[in-house]
């Protein structure tokens, strides 16, 4: 085996295609425009421009039923669509609201955690052994195994 | 570094689709033998209960024959359980209840990721104190369990994450595994291997009769199949794999089967997969595994029952097998996954020669299993082979090349 060809199949047997264009041999894009024909990071194996319209929707939609992952999700499926800034208008909105809501998300999420972990006892006091995870698994006896 | 317009020979593209398939059945196998060697480093006195050890319950004071025959009538029973569930599944697909086994089967990966998934993970907490509290937890548990259930098998998802849940599926089933006794684990993995040869290459095999039914009326299988994605080439003169669309997933579904009695709940894996529509390719689909745990109706208990689930059943539909897709990639079943990693999990609670010797073991199993795949063009089960292999070098390693590498390292011979 070619060592070029199976270092590029064996990139594209671990990450998804992170640029559709080279698979191509359609020569509509020029160099400079360079725009994405295929709108999920999968490439001709994902959705096509139709389908992305509805999941894409679908996933923002859900993703305020306290699924932020989903809206990661919907980032990371419709990367072409971020990074190309002006392909697929109409898939744009959803992605670009998902990318907002994650970081929001995150950074609550992660400020709450943070504060907990590094405040410890000194900031919560007695809550803190009342809150943290392996005491109220014990208390619940969640881990009845060993 | 040769001309491009050099025929690509059927080795390149094999290899490459080897290494799809191997490459997440290493990735299994290594979280499984991680987790194990973190977890179990103290010896558990406490065995869980399950289906696998309804007819026997091992304890260290019995005579080696007690504890043969004991793990030989748990694994008849294990095996007798997964038989009656894949018959049931049969059923249920010749009468076309799509949508209960579909329903059913997102139950099942749900309380799998959710509920093994979290109970692992507290135990990981606790091995390592991590001061995370239980709001945080319980959100990214939740995300994480209903993000796998969609990416499985209800929704189109990025090709790697539905990849990599799968593999978290199998790890999280193969350790819960691990933890039943020794022998008991030994004789199942034997007891299923001939399990699977029997239901896929018998005619009157759950699992031939459950292709052939799919294939005949044209419809997929539900089930968790593991699909490695397409090898694309970049000839001119290339195969129009290029351009298929990954094929949809619809029919991956869990199947799950209640038991009736109070204190035990089955979880059955069963998973067929099915694949090709055109004629030559065939996807073959092994059944799954069967997992269980005892589901107490009183408070969660301290002692070695598994966590309370009152009236929970679950199943999952697991593939054991191998097969072509329809876009020529090749699927193999989520139970394959499952138990390898067993095998590999349970030589860790060993050593770590043993780990090496059974990974190569398995590996050189599954390769040989796709080379037969490919002669013969059909549902193969995978599991038969890598199986044996892997027990027959796991008791040769044990017993006779681990005293030799010891003495020879003790006496400063070879490292």
């Amino acid at each position: 085996m070619e060592a070029s060809q199976s270092q590029a199949s064996a990139n594209a047997a671990l990450n998804p295609h992170p640029n559709p264009n080279s698979n191509y041999t359609n020569n509509s894009n020029s160099i400079l425009s360079s725009t994405p024909v295929w709108p999920t990071i999968d490439g001709p194996l994902g959705l096509s421009e139709e389908e992305s319209l509805a999941y894409a929707r679908r996933f923002y939609k859900f993703g305020y039923a306290l699924l932020p992952f989903l809206w990661a999700i919907n980032c990371f499926y419709f990367w072409p669509v971020l990074r190309h800034s002006r392909s697929f208008p109409r898939l744009r909105p959803y992605v670009v609201s998902s990318a907002i809501g994650f970081s929001v998300f995150s950074v609550i999420l992660s400020s709450w955690a943070l504060t907990f972990a590094i405040g410890g006892e000194h900031l919560f006091g007695s809550t803190w052994d009342q809150l943290v995870m392996y005491n109220v698994a014990d208390r619940l006896g969640l881990t009845g195994w060993s | 570094m040769a001309q491009n317009q050099r025929p690509k020979s059927l080795l390149d593209s094999l290899g490459e689709e080897i290494i799809r398939i191997l490459t997440p059945v290493s990735i299994c196998m290594l979280l499984v033998v991680l987790l194990v060697s973190i977890l179990n480093s103290s010896s558990s006195l406490y065995v869980t209960s399950s289906i696998a050890t309804i007819a026997y319950s091992e304890t260290g004071s019995d005579s080696s024959w007690d504890k043969f025959i004991g793990a030989l009538l748990n694994s008849l029973v294990f095996v007798a359980v997964v038989t009656v569930a894949t018959f049931i599944l049969v059923l249920f697909f010749y009468l076309k209840c799509s949508k209960f086994l579909k329903i059913y089967m997102g139950f099942s990966s749900f309380v799998v990721l959710g509920f093994m998934g979290g109970e692992i993970a507290l135990f990981l907490i606790e091995e390592f104190s991590v001061p995370v509290d239980c709001i945080t937890f319980l959100v990214l548990l939740f995300n994480f369990a209903v993000i796998g259930v969609l990416a499985v098998f209800m929704s189109k998802m990025p090709i790697i994450v539905t990849q990599g849940y799968l593999v978290l599926i199998g790890m999280l089933v193969a350790y819960w595994f691990t933890l039943l006794p020794e022998w008991t684990t030994w004789v199942l993995l034997v007891a299923m291997a001939l399990y699977d040869l029997a239901a896929v290459l018998l005619p009157v095999g759950p699992l031939r009769l459950l292709v052939e039914l799919a294939m005949s009326r044209d419809e997929d299988i539900p089930a968790l199949v593991y699909e490695a994605r397409p090898v694309t080439h970049h000839d001119s003169a290339s195969r129009p794999v290029q351009t298929r669309i990954w094929r949809e997933r619809q029919n991956a579904r869990l199947d799950s089967e209640d038991s009736s009695s109070l204190n035990s709940d089955l979880n059955s894996t069963v998973s067929i997969v099915q694949s090709s529509h055109n004629g030559a390719r065939i996807a073959r689909v092994e059944e799954g595994q069967v997992s269980q745990r005892d589901a107490e109706l009183s408070a969660p208990l301290i002692d070695h029952r598994m966590d309370a689930q009152d009236g929970l059943s679950t199943e999952s539909l697991m593939l054991e097998g191998m097969g072509l897709g329809s876009s020529g990639a090749i699927k193999l079943g989520l139970g394959d996954f499952i138990f390898y990693s067993v095998l590999v999990g349970r030589a860790a609670m060993y050593d770590f020669m043993t780990v090496y010797a059974c990974y190569l073991a398995i590996v050189a199993g599954l390769g040989i299993t796709l080379m037969l795949l490919a002669l013969y063009q059909k549902a193969l089960p995978a599991l038969p082979v890598s199986i044996a292999l892997g027990v027959l070098f796991y008791f040769l390693t044990r017993f006779l090349l681990e005293v030799f590498i010891v003495q020879c390292s003790l006496n400063l011979l070879m490292f």
